[in-house]
């Protein structure tokens, strides 16, 4: 009796799989969202971002004073990485003319008293004009010309050194491509699956929710049987956005292969029973993009890769542990971008974990509500 | 003109009877203006952690550390060892470390120039550059206070002392966000983004279920056999349905949240009505292209989401590979957010702007090369299906 049990078990499991294999692979619509967004998607990130650092940014500048020590200022400033000296001008309406018409992305104005206080040693001042509509404009205006005013002080009581582990230029593509790629893989699979489902609702296939073949049963078969289908999919998916395309992109990969692996079989079934869980709301194989497109660049967010997690607040960090990603993509900064070790990621490893059962268990759940549904209805 | 009117009636019925039309696009923009407009707070973070392993214990440092911790960017927190303050570092625990060497007090006072190290977790960009300035800011001071005393006891005056410590005082004024407001930064660009991915979704939708349906045909009944009425009459609502919008988002944005603008608000709304019309001719251009509605909405999906990106607010489009900068002009976002830079940053006015206009109007030149074969798409249902 037991055996069979277990036999059957595994045969009905067996035929879920190979079911759902082929309702995938038949699919044009899944296809596309598979193979371009999954495969194409990092690539294309990965080339728009190739050159994440933004150099010698154009400023124009208003040199009043005309003396030796702004002319040696000025020299210093087009040498920098940050800044590059490309118009001189006459007065301020000509530089606001060339800011606005953005030839210049900054105007530096030396007011005309500038070389005599230098020369009685006193404090003189430069004014900088920073055009916000890009934040790194404004950062390379404000590192530059403080580095060179770094460098005329008298001030090293105390020397400094600074470290800038993990991503030493501030390098634009380092942090956005870091956080991106796992996000791929939850929203590739999250609207694959989806679209999947809507498309079985839709066509009142009982494949959607149970086989009928199962007669009511084996609600945990069905889910390990559909999950197991994307969870091969997208651990292809998954190692080759975590391990491939970095090496391709010119991504840094400190962490250790195995380390990376463990968190990526993780967070996929993590990914998995989130899908499955989300698809029951779904009757419609369209209604998913246009009602849900809009929580990609929201996930982003919430991983706390660009606004700081502790300044969060605390009703969107509840919000957050929502999404596998919010760990996932921190997950993997840490581990292959940091080159940190299993051990320090751990509590987000346990948050996946944890995740990972919620969801189970609500899959379930959804899935017996649904058929109880369906028999009443029938 | 009547066509279009029982055009626009059947679509109205079609909105009552199908609640998707309703969440895609008002609840959606609901949301995610409530999101982007509570989650950055403040708009300048605050209380940034900052680990310090203070091997020093003396009267300097722990002043040091006091100050840092009373900035207002900074929160200290304190670590017996590096590898541990190390170990949070990685994990994004703390933004920053800064190493306060063994005898720095005593070295300070023989004046032996003490090495202070710090390191920054530059990964997470915003947090990582900005306790980066705050704690250069502080070492700075700590420094000059040292420096400071030295002068003094050589009997320099104060202004020659601030002239040796500070020999060039850099004002910075920030053009366009004087308080560097992320969260304005953001909302400004983030929430006509999310618009436009709305309007090009709930465009291919609308007409691709006409399609998936097999009501094309009674769609182009009411419309007397012409895809112009059809297609047109749809656009009229759906051009009140954004415009709508997109004028409350810009009220709510500029009037009532006051964010920084410097040209006139009409020009904002002109920019506004343009990206809704331009977006919507792109919807008509994908499904007309591709006249499946599950593939025209990848595509759609594919496209809106890449036009964040390639806008270039974040990483300026002139870092972008040369290839990569062209692309970035088929996208009508890009054309709004120069359209704002112009009139919200410089307030140049009409002279500013005008380019801007032309080529979102460009956009509408678009579905002309498709109406045709979308009109057979109507009529023959010829596409391929599965």
């Amino acid at each position: 009796m037991k055996s069979n049990y277990i036999k059957n078990w595994f045969s009905d499991l067996w035929k879920v799989f190979t079911h759902e294999l082929k309702t995938v692979f038949s699919d044009g619509g899944f296809l596309i969202i598979f193979f371009v967004a999954g495969l194409g998607y990092p690539l294309l990130y990965g080339y728009i971002y190739s050159n994440g650092i933004v150099e010698d940014t154009p400023v124009a500048v208003v040199d009043l004073a005309d003396c030796s020590e702004s002319r040696e200022f000025i020299r210093e400033i087009d040498a920098t990485r940050e800044l590059s000296v490309a118009y001189r001008c006459q007065d301020m309406t000509e530089a606001q003319e060339l800011f606005a018409a953005r030839k210049v992305n900054g105007i530096m104005y030396f007011p005309s008293d500038y070389g005599d206080k230098r020369a009685h040693e006193e404090t003189a001042k430069l004014s900088i004009y920073a055009d916000m509509s890009c934040f790194l404009y404004y950062k390379n205006l404000l590192l530059g010309s403080e580095n060179v005013m770094l460098h005329h002080m008298n001030n090293d009581a105390i020397t400094y050194t600074e470290n800038l582990p993990y991503n030493r230029t501030f390098s634009y593509s380092i942090f956005f491509l870091s956080a991106v790629l796992m996000l791929i893989i939850q929203q590739v699979m999250f609207y694959g699956t989806t679209m999947l489902a809507g498309t079985a609702r839709e066509e009142n296939r009982s494949f959607a929710t149970l086989p009928a073949s199962l007669h009511g049963h084996g609600v945990s078969r069905v889910i390990f049987g559909r999950g197991l289908v994307y969870w091969l999919l997208f651990m292809a998916i998954g190692i080759y956005i975590a391990t491939i395309v970095p090496a391709v992109i010119g991504l840094p990969q400190r962490g250790d292969y195995w380390d990376i692996m463990l968190m990526l079989v993780i967070f996929v079934l993590d990914c998995v029973v989130f899908s499955q869980f989300w698809s029951s709301f779904i009757n419609k194989r369209e209604t998913v993009f246009v009602l849900l497109l809009f929580i990609s660049p929201i996930c982003l967010f919430l991983t706390g890769f660009s606004w700081p997690s502790s300044a969060i607040p605390p009703f969107w960090k509840a919000f957050s542990w929502l999404f596998p990603s919010t760990f996932g993509c921190q997950a993997f900064i840490n581990l292959n971008t940091a080159g940190s070790t299993i051990a320090s990621v751990r509590p987000l490893l346990h948050a996946m974990i944890t995740q990972l059962a919620i969801y189970y268990a609500l899959s379930c759940v959804a899935m017996y509500v649904e058929q109880q549904v369906i028999k009443r209805n029938a | 003109m009547k066509k279009y009117l029982d055009v626009i009636k059947r679509e109205l019925e079609i909105w009552r009877k199908r609640p998707v039309y309703f969440l895609g696009s008002i609840v959606v923009m609901l949301f995610c203006t409530i999101f982007y407009l509570t989650f950055l707070g403040d708009g300048v973070p605050s209380k940034l952690p900052i680990g310090v392993v203070d091997y020093d214990n003396s009267s300097l440092t722990r002043n040091f550390i006091r100050q840092l911790n009373s900035t207002q960017l900074g929160e200290v927190i304190m670590y017996d060892d590096y590898a541990s303050a190390r170990k949070d570092m990685e994990t994004g625990e703390i933004t920053s470390i800064c190493v306060l060497p063994e005898g720095m007090y005593a070295d300070v006072q023989a004046q032996r120039k003490p090495e202070f190290t710090f390191y920054v977790n530059t990964l997470y960009f915003l947090g990582g550059s900005l306790a980066y300035k705050d704690i250069l800011t502080m070492i700075n001071l700590t420094s000059g206070a040292v420096k400071r005393q030295v002068f003094r006891m050589k009997g320099m005056s104060e202004y020659a002392i601030m002239g040796q410590l500070r020999p060039v005082d850099i004002d910075i004024h920030m053009i366009g966000n004087p308080t560097m407001n992320y969260g304005a930064y953001l909302a400004n660009m983030m929430l006509p983004g999310v618009l436009q991915m709305v309007i090009v979704i709930l465009v291919i939708y609308s007409l691709g279920t006409e399609l998936k349906y097999g009501t094309s045909g009674h769609l182009l009944g009411i419309s007397g056999g012409k895809i112009m009425p059809a297609v047109g009459g749809k656009m009229a609502l759906y051009t009140l349905l954004f415009t709508s919008l997109g004028f409350s988002l810009m009220l709510l944005l500029y009037w009532v949240m006051g964010f920084p603008l410097k040209g006139s608000l009409a020009l904002m709304l002109l920019d506004m009505f343009l990206l809704v019309i331009a977006s919507e001719a792109v919807g008509i251009v994908i499904i007309g292209c591709v006249p499946v509605l599950r593939f025209a909405l990848s595509i759609g999906a594919l496209y809106s989401v890449m036009a964040f990106s390639l806008t270039g607010f974040t990483l300026p489009v002139d870092a972008f590979p040369a290839a990569i900068r062209g692309i970035s002009e088929i996208f009508p976002l890009r054309h709004y957010y120069l359209f704002y830079v112009q009139n919200g940053i410089f307030g140049t006015g009409f002279a500013g702007v005008w380019k801007e206009i032309v080529h979102l109007m460009l956009f509408q030149l678009l579905p002309f090369l498709v109406l045709v074969r979308l009109k057979k798409a109507y009529i023959y249902q010829n596409y391929p299906k599965q």
